[in-house]
Protein backbone atom coordinates (compact mmCIF):
# COMPACT_ATOMS: atom_id res chain seq x y z
CA UNK A 1 0.00 0.00 0.00
CA UNK A 2 1.34 3.26 -0.95
CA UNK A 3 1.33 6.27 1.08
CA UNK A 4 0.06 9.77 0.00
CA UNK A 5 4.03 10.76 -1.25
CA UNK A 6 4.68 7.60 -2.54
CA UNK A 7 1.64 7.76 -4.95
CA UNK A 8 2.30 11.84 -5.93
CA UNK A 9 6.05 10.34 -6.01
CA UNK A 10 5.02 7.93 -8.45
CA UNK A 11 2.62 10.43 -10.45
CA UNK A 12 5.58 12.39 -10.98
CA UNK A 13 7.48 9.94 -12.03
CA UNK A 14 5.11 8.28 -14.94
CA UNK A 15 4.60 12.59 -15.77
CA UNK A 16 8.15 13.25 -16.50
CA UNK A 17 8.43 9.81 -18.67
CA UNK A 18 5.53 11.11 -20.52
CA UNK A 19 7.39 14.47 -21.21
CA UNK A 20 10.52 12.48 -22.27
CA UNK A 21 8.47 10.12 -24.76
CA UNK A 22 7.02 13.70 -25.71
CA UNK A 23 9.95 14.36 -26.67
CA UNK A 24 10.85 11.33 -28.34
CA UNK A 25 7.96 11.65 -30.49
CA UNK A 26 8.26 14.82 -31.55
CA UNK A 27 5.28 15.65 -30.07
CA UNK A 28 4.13 19.41 -29.60
CA UNK A 29 1.74 18.89 -26.94
CA UNK A 30 2.75 18.54 -23.31
CA UNK A 31 0.65 16.00 -21.72
CA UNK A 32 -1.15 16.94 -19.17
CA UNK A 33 -1.75 15.21 -15.58
CA UNK A 34 -4.86 16.81 -14.14
CA UNK A 35 -4.29 15.06 -11.38
CA UNK A 36 -0.47 16.64 -10.61
CA UNK A 37 0.30 19.53 -8.77
CA UNK A 38 0.13 22.21 -11.29
CA UNK A 39 3.38 23.88 -9.50
CA UNK A 40 5.27 20.20 -9.92
CA UNK A 41 4.11 20.11 -13.39
CA UNK A 42 5.37 23.40 -14.09
CA UNK A 43 8.74 23.23 -12.62
CA UNK A 44 9.20 19.89 -14.20
CA UNK A 45 8.57 21.77 -18.10
CA UNK A 46 10.58 24.40 -16.85
CA UNK A 47 13.58 21.98 -16.36
CA UNK A 48 12.82 19.61 -19.12
CA UNK A 49 13.48 22.74 -21.39
CA UNK A 50 16.25 25.12 -18.96
CA UNK A 51 18.46 21.81 -17.75
CA UNK A 52 20.28 21.17 -21.29
CA UNK A 53 23.07 18.97 -22.21
CA UNK A 54 26.74 20.53 -22.82
CA UNK A 55 29.05 19.03 -24.47
CA UNK A 56 32.91 20.34 -24.18
CA UNK A 57 34.91 21.79 -27.02
CA UNK A 58 36.50 20.10 -29.66
CA UNK A 59 39.56 20.80 -28.91
CA UNK A 60 39.56 19.32 -25.10
CA UNK A 61 37.49 15.90 -26.52
CA UNK A 62 40.47 15.45 -28.86
CA UNK A 63 42.84 15.99 -26.16
CA UNK A 64 41.37 13.45 -23.87
CA UNK A 65 41.21 10.93 -26.84
CA UNK A 66 44.53 11.34 -27.27
CA UNK A 67 45.13 10.75 -23.82
CA UNK A 68 43.14 7.75 -23.56
CA UNK A 69 44.52 6.27 -26.52
CA UNK A 70 47.92 6.53 -24.86
CA UNK A 71 46.92 5.35 -21.66
CA UNK A 72 45.31 2.35 -23.99
CA UNK A 73 48.25 2.10 -25.63
CA UNK A 74 50.20 1.74 -22.29
CA UNK A 75 47.21 -0.72 -21.06
CA UNK A 76 48.01 -3.09 -23.82
CA UNK A 77 52.21 -3.03 -22.91
CA UNK A 78 51.07 -4.11 -19.56
CA UNK A 79 51.56 -0.79 -17.88
CA UNK A 80 49.60 1.31 -15.87
CA UNK A 81 47.36 3.61 -17.85
CA UNK A 82 49.02 6.61 -16.41
CA UNK A 83 52.43 6.45 -15.15
CA UNK A 84 52.86 7.07 -11.25
CA UNK A 85 55.69 9.69 -11.73
CA UNK A 86 53.25 11.64 -14.16
CA UNK A 87 53.48 15.26 -12.86
CA UNK A 88 50.44 16.57 -10.69
CA UNK A 89 47.65 18.74 -13.10
CA UNK A 90 48.63 22.12 -14.00
CA UNK A 91 45.69 23.87 -11.46
CA UNK A 92 43.03 25.63 -13.73
CA UNK A 93 42.41 27.70 -10.77
CA UNK A 94 44.24 30.16 -8.23
CA UNK A 95 43.23 29.92 -4.90
CA UNK A 96 42.05 33.00 -3.33
CA UNK A 97 42.46 35.07 -6.42
CA UNK A 98 39.90 37.82 -6.71
CA UNK A 99 41.46 40.84 -8.12
CA UNK A 100 38.93 43.90 -8.58
CA UNK A 101 37.44 44.89 -11.51
CA UNK A 102 39.08 48.19 -11.59
CA UNK A 103 43.12 46.72 -11.10
CA UNK A 104 42.44 43.67 -13.26
CA UNK A 105 44.76 43.60 -16.26
CA UNK A 106 43.66 43.68 -19.66
CA UNK A 107 44.46 40.41 -20.61
CA UNK A 108 43.48 38.83 -23.60
CA UNK A 109 42.75 34.89 -22.98
CA UNK A 110 44.41 33.47 -26.12
CA UNK A 111 47.02 36.18 -25.82
CA UNK A 112 47.69 34.64 -22.44
CA UNK A 113 51.33 32.60 -21.53
CA UNK A 114 50.65 29.13 -23.05
CA UNK A 115 52.05 26.88 -20.65
CA UNK A 116 53.44 23.74 -22.73
CA UNK A 117 55.01 20.94 -20.34
CA UNK A 118 55.90 18.30 -22.99
CA UNK A 119 54.58 15.26 -20.78
CA UNK A 120 51.31 16.81 -20.84
CA UNK A 121 51.06 18.08 -24.49
CA UNK A 122 48.09 15.65 -24.98
CA UNK A 123 46.24 18.06 -22.66
CA UNK A 124 44.19 20.91 -23.57
CA UNK A 125 45.93 24.14 -23.82
CA UNK A 126 44.91 26.45 -21.10
CA UNK A 127 45.95 30.22 -20.38
CA UNK A 128 47.71 30.87 -17.37
CA UNK A 129 49.19 33.86 -15.96
CA UNK A 130 52.21 33.27 -14.48
CA UNK A 131 54.38 36.07 -11.86
CA UNK A 132 57.66 37.52 -13.17
CA UNK A 133 59.27 36.01 -10.01
CA UNK A 134 57.98 32.26 -11.77
CA UNK A 135 59.35 32.78 -15.07
CA UNK A 136 62.68 34.15 -13.97
CA UNK A 137 62.76 31.60 -11.33
CA UNK A 138 62.33 28.77 -14.28
CA UNK A 139 64.11 30.95 -16.39
CA UNK A 140 67.67 30.57 -13.72
CA UNK A 141 66.73 26.78 -13.26
CA UNK A 142 67.25 26.14 -16.94
CA UNK A 143 70.39 27.75 -17.30
CA UNK A 144 71.97 26.57 -14.57
CA UNK A 145 71.16 22.84 -15.70
CA UNK A 146 72.81 24.10 -18.90
CA UNK A 147 75.72 25.20 -17.52
CA UNK A 148 76.39 21.86 -15.45
CA UNK A 149 75.55 20.24 -18.38
CA UNK A 150 77.69 21.68 -20.26
CA UNK A 151 80.25 21.32 -17.71
CA UNK A 152 80.50 18.05 -17.30
CA UNK A 153 80.65 17.43 -21.43
CA UNK A 154 84.05 18.41 -23.17
CA UNK A 155 83.39 19.48 -26.77
CA UNK A 156 84.11 16.83 -29.18
CA UNK A 157 85.95 19.29 -31.35
CA UNK A 158 89.68 19.07 -31.08
CA UNK A 159 89.83 22.76 -30.96
CA UNK A 160 86.59 22.85 -28.14
CA UNK A 161 89.19 20.67 -26.18
CA UNK A 162 92.46 22.69 -26.78
CA UNK A 163 90.24 25.77 -25.60
CA UNK A 164 89.46 24.25 -22.39
CA UNK A 165 92.66 22.53 -21.23
CA UNK A 166 94.13 26.35 -21.98
CA UNK A 167 91.22 27.65 -19.84
CA UNK A 168 91.56 25.07 -17.16
CA UNK A 169 95.45 25.47 -17.13
CA UNK A 170 95.21 29.50 -16.22
CA UNK A 171 95.88 30.68 -12.77
CA UNK A 172 93.04 32.15 -11.96
CA UNK A 173 92.54 34.64 -8.46
CA UNK A 174 91.57 32.48 -5.55
CA UNK A 175 88.83 35.11 -5.10
CA UNK A 176 87.83 35.36 -8.25
CA UNK A 177 87.51 31.29 -8.46
CA UNK A 178 85.56 31.72 -5.00
CA UNK A 179 83.13 34.37 -6.14
CA UNK A 180 82.42 32.56 -9.52
CA UNK A 181 81.75 29.55 -7.01
CA UNK A 182 79.23 31.31 -5.36
CA UNK A 183 77.53 32.58 -7.92
CA UNK A 184 77.13 28.90 -9.46
CA UNK A 185 76.02 27.73 -5.95
CA UNK A 186 73.72 30.59 -5.71
CA UNK A 187 72.13 29.31 -9.11
CA UNK A 188 71.85 25.79 -7.93
CA UNK A 189 70.30 26.65 -4.77
CA UNK A 190 73.41 24.80 -3.19
CA UNK A 191 74.11 25.86 0.52
CA UNK A 192 77.24 24.85 1.64
CA UNK B 1 19.59 -18.74 -8.34
CA UNK B 2 20.69 -17.90 -12.02
CA UNK B 3 23.62 -20.12 -13.60
CA UNK B 4 26.89 -18.59 -15.38
CA UNK B 5 25.23 -19.04 -18.13
CA UNK B 6 21.77 -17.40 -17.63
CA UNK B 7 23.16 -14.58 -15.79
CA UNK B 8 25.39 -13.85 -19.08
CA UNK B 9 22.75 -13.99 -21.31
CA UNK B 10 20.38 -11.58 -19.12
CA UNK B 11 23.42 -8.86 -18.67
CA UNK B 12 23.72 -9.24 -22.69
CA UNK B 13 20.02 -8.32 -22.95
CA UNK B 14 20.18 -5.65 -20.51
CA UNK B 15 23.33 -3.68 -21.22
CA UNK B 16 22.70 -2.25 -24.55
CA UNK B 17 27.27 -1.36 -24.21
CA UNK B 18 27.80 -4.76 -24.06
CA UNK B 19 29.51 -5.11 -27.69
CA UNK B 20 31.24 -2.17 -27.00
CA UNK B 21 32.43 -3.00 -23.26
CA UNK B 22 33.27 -6.49 -24.53
CA UNK B 23 35.49 -4.93 -27.66
CA UNK B 24 37.37 -2.36 -25.55
CA UNK B 25 38.63 -5.00 -22.82
CA UNK B 26 40.13 -7.52 -26.29
CA UNK B 27 41.32 -3.87 -27.02
CA UNK B 28 41.90 -1.25 -24.84
CA UNK B 29 42.00 1.12 -27.90
CA UNK B 30 38.47 0.79 -28.87
CA UNK B 31 37.37 2.44 -25.44
CA UNK B 32 37.23 5.34 -27.72
CA UNK B 33 34.26 4.28 -29.25
CA UNK B 34 32.51 4.35 -25.54
CA UNK B 35 34.19 7.77 -24.20
CA UNK B 36 32.88 9.29 -26.97
CA UNK B 37 29.17 7.94 -26.59
CA UNK B 38 29.26 9.29 -23.32
CA UNK B 39 31.46 12.33 -23.29
CA UNK B 40 29.02 14.99 -23.22
CA UNK B 41 26.80 13.33 -20.74
CA UNK B 42 29.67 12.75 -18.18
CA UNK B 43 30.61 15.87 -19.14
CA UNK B 44 27.47 18.06 -18.72
CA UNK B 45 27.10 16.50 -15.20
CA UNK B 46 30.04 17.38 -14.33
CA UNK B 47 29.16 20.83 -15.49
CA UNK B 48 26.21 21.49 -13.80
CA UNK B 49 27.27 20.18 -10.57
CA UNK B 50 31.05 22.31 -10.31
CA UNK B 51 29.53 24.47 -12.11
CA UNK B 52 32.83 25.62 -13.74
CA UNK B 53 33.98 25.03 -17.39
CA UNK B 54 37.87 23.94 -16.49
CA UNK B 55 36.82 21.69 -13.06
CA UNK B 56 33.74 19.93 -15.63
CA UNK B 57 36.69 19.09 -17.76
CA UNK B 58 39.05 17.77 -15.24
CA UNK B 59 36.79 15.85 -13.74
CA UNK B 60 35.94 14.42 -17.06
CA UNK B 61 38.80 13.86 -17.67
CA UNK B 62 40.01 11.79 -14.18
CA UNK B 63 36.40 9.72 -14.83
CA UNK B 64 37.18 8.27 -18.05
CA UNK B 65 40.70 7.53 -17.23
CA UNK B 66 39.35 5.54 -14.22
CA UNK B 67 36.97 3.77 -16.04
CA UNK B 68 40.05 2.87 -19.06
CA UNK B 69 42.17 1.61 -15.93
CA UNK B 70 39.03 -0.31 -14.34
CA UNK B 71 37.07 -1.52 -16.85
CA UNK B 72 38.75 -5.55 -16.42
CA UNK B 73 37.14 -5.03 -13.38
CA UNK B 74 33.69 -3.41 -14.45
CA UNK B 75 31.35 -6.81 -14.36
CA UNK B 76 32.26 -7.57 -11.74
CA UNK B 77 30.97 -4.08 -10.10
CA UNK B 78 28.08 -3.99 -11.65
CA UNK B 79 26.75 -7.25 -11.34
CA UNK B 80 24.94 -6.03 -7.81
CA UNK B 81 22.93 -3.60 -10.25
CA UNK B 82 22.14 -5.98 -12.88
CA UNK B 83 20.43 -8.08 -10.34
CA UNK B 84 18.14 -5.78 -9.46
CA UNK B 85 14.44 -6.99 -9.84
CA UNK B 86 13.04 -4.37 -12.24
CA UNK B 87 14.82 -2.13 -15.08
CA UNK B 88 12.36 -0.24 -17.36
CA UNK B 89 12.11 3.14 -18.42
CA UNK B 90 9.47 3.97 -16.15
CA UNK B 91 11.49 2.76 -13.85
CA UNK B 92 8.33 0.40 -11.74
CA UNK B 93 8.53 -1.48 -8.94
CA UNK B 94 6.83 -4.86 -10.72
CA UNK B 95 9.05 -7.21 -12.79
CA UNK B 96 9.25 -5.86 -16.49
CA UNK B 97 10.61 -6.90 -20.08
CA UNK B 98 14.37 -5.67 -20.06
CA UNK B 99 14.98 -1.80 -21.39
CA UNK B 100 16.66 -1.83 -24.64
CA UNK B 101 17.91 1.35 -23.62
CA UNK B 102 19.41 0.21 -20.45
CA UNK B 103 23.30 0.32 -19.97
CA UNK B 104 24.82 -1.04 -17.04
CA UNK B 105 27.86 0.44 -18.16
CA UNK B 106 26.52 3.66 -18.03
CA UNK B 107 25.75 3.64 -14.33
CA UNK B 108 29.50 1.71 -13.51
CA UNK B 109 30.18 5.29 -15.43
CA UNK B 110 28.47 7.98 -13.84
CA UNK B 111 29.20 5.76 -10.36
CA UNK B 112 33.06 6.97 -10.99
CA UNK B 113 31.75 10.27 -11.84
CA UNK B 114 29.40 10.64 -8.70
CA UNK B 115 32.77 10.34 -6.87
CA UNK B 116 35.02 12.15 -8.70
CA UNK B 117 32.81 15.01 -8.45
CA UNK B 118 32.11 14.24 -4.71
CA UNK B 119 35.50 14.41 -4.41
CA UNK B 120 36.20 17.79 -6.07
CA UNK B 121 33.45 19.25 -3.60
CA UNK B 122 35.25 18.44 -0.53
CA UNK B 123 38.06 19.67 -2.07
CA UNK B 124 36.27 22.77 -2.59
CA UNK B 125 35.42 23.35 1.10
CA UNK B 126 38.90 22.54 2.47
CA UNK B 127 40.42 25.04 -0.66
CA UNK B 128 38.13 27.46 -1.88
CA UNK B 129 39.30 28.31 -5.06
CA UNK B 130 37.67 31.28 -7.38
CA UNK B 131 38.07 30.27 -10.98
CA UNK B 132 40.36 32.20 -13.61
CA UNK B 133 37.85 33.52 -15.81
CA UNK B 134 35.76 34.37 -12.44
CA UNK B 135 38.62 36.51 -11.34
CA UNK B 136 39.53 38.22 -14.35
CA UNK B 137 35.85 38.91 -15.39
CA UNK B 138 37.29 36.09 -18.68
CA UNK B 139 35.31 33.62 -20.38
CA UNK B 140 36.69 31.31 -23.11
CA UNK B 141 36.23 33.04 -25.88
CA UNK B 142 36.45 30.17 -28.84
CA UNK B 143 33.48 27.85 -26.72
CA UNK B 144 30.39 28.74 -27.97
CA UNK B 145 28.62 25.88 -26.00
CA UNK B 146 30.31 27.47 -22.69
CA UNK B 147 29.22 31.09 -23.43
CA UNK B 148 25.40 29.30 -24.18
CA UNK B 149 25.29 27.25 -20.71
CA UNK B 150 26.64 30.62 -18.99
CA UNK B 151 23.65 32.39 -19.94
CA UNK B 152 21.78 29.70 -19.06
CA UNK B 153 23.15 29.70 -16.07
CA UNK B 154 21.64 32.68 -15.20
CA UNK B 155 18.17 31.38 -15.47
CA UNK B 156 15.51 30.79 -12.64
CA UNK B 157 15.13 27.29 -13.13
CA UNK B 158 18.94 26.71 -13.07
CA UNK B 159 19.42 28.69 -9.57
CA UNK B 160 16.70 26.96 -8.25
CA UNK B 161 18.12 24.20 -8.54
CA UNK B 162 21.47 25.05 -7.60
CA UNK B 163 20.22 25.58 -4.38
CA UNK B 164 18.78 22.16 -3.93
CA UNK B 165 20.28 19.70 -1.41
CA UNK B 166 23.12 17.85 -3.03
CA UNK B 167 21.20 14.43 -3.32
CA UNK B 168 18.12 15.88 -4.76
CA UNK B 169 20.41 18.13 -7.23
CA UNK B 170 22.37 14.78 -8.47
CA UNK B 171 19.39 13.36 -8.84
CA UNK B 172 17.27 16.05 -10.92
CA UNK B 173 20.66 16.18 -13.33
CA UNK B 174 21.13 12.47 -14.02
CA UNK B 175 17.12 12.57 -14.70
CA UNK B 176 16.31 15.96 -16.66
CA UNK B 177 19.94 16.37 -18.26
CA UNK B 178 21.30 13.12 -18.97
CA UNK B 179 17.73 11.56 -19.09
CA UNK B 180 18.16 8.47 -17.00
CA UNK B 181 15.54 6.03 -15.97
CA UNK B 182 14.69 6.07 -12.15
CA UNK B 183 16.41 2.17 -11.96
CA UNK B 184 19.73 4.04 -14.06
CA UNK B 185 19.53 6.83 -10.90
CA UNK B 186 19.04 4.55 -8.44
CA UNK B 187 21.96 2.74 -9.68
CA UNK B 188 23.93 5.49 -9.57
CA UNK B 189 23.55 6.70 -6.38
CA UNK B 190 22.76 4.23 -4.90
CA UNK B 191 19.24 4.28 -3.05
CA UNK B 192 16.46 2.29 -3.91
CA UNK B 193 13.90 3.14 -7.04
CA UNK B 194 11.48 4.82 -4.23
CA UNK B 195 13.60 6.96 -2.62
CA UNK B 196 15.00 8.18 -6.02
CA UNK B 197 11.46 8.63 -7.08
CA UNK B 198 10.67 10.90 -3.47
CA UNK B 199 13.78 12.99 -4.04
CA UNK B 200 13.00 13.77 -7.71
CA UNK B 201 9.30 14.62 -6.48
CA UNK B 202 10.89 17.10 -3.66
CA UNK B 203 13.56 18.36 -5.74
CA UNK B 204 10.02 19.48 -8.27
CA UNK B 205 8.37 20.95 -5.54
CA UNK B 206 11.15 22.64 -3.89
CA UNK B 207 11.61 24.35 -7.84
CA UNK B 208 8.59 25.01 -8.03
CA UNK B 209 8.09 26.90 -4.71
CA UNK B 210 11.67 28.86 -5.50
CA UNK B 211 10.24 29.77 -8.58
CA UNK B 212 6.75 30.94 -7.74
CA UNK B 213 8.59 33.22 -4.59
CA UNK B 214 10.67 34.58 -7.75
CA UNK B 215 7.61 35.51 -9.47
CA UNK B 216 5.71 37.30 -6.82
Amino acid sequence: MLGDGARDARRTELYLDSLVQADDRRALDVPVDTGLDPAVRLAAQRLRSDLVRVHPSFRFEEALAARLSLGAARLRAGLPVEPAEAPAHVPATIAFLRLPTSTAPDVDASAAVQFRNPLLSARPPRPLLFGGVGVASAAISIGAVYVAWRWSHPSPTPMGRAARAAHGSRVTHPAGRSRRTAVLQGILGVVS
Amino acid sequence: MLSKTEEGARLARLDRDRGLVEAARRDPAQFDALYRKYLAQVYSFAYYELRDHHAAEDATERVFMKALAGLPRFEERAGDFTMAPAFGRSGSSTPQAPDADASTFRIWLFRIARNVVANEHRHDRRRPAAPLEEALGLSAPDDIAEAAVAREAGSAAWEAVARLPEDRRRAVILRFVDEMSTAEIAGVLGRSEGAVRVLIHRALRSVAADLRGRLS
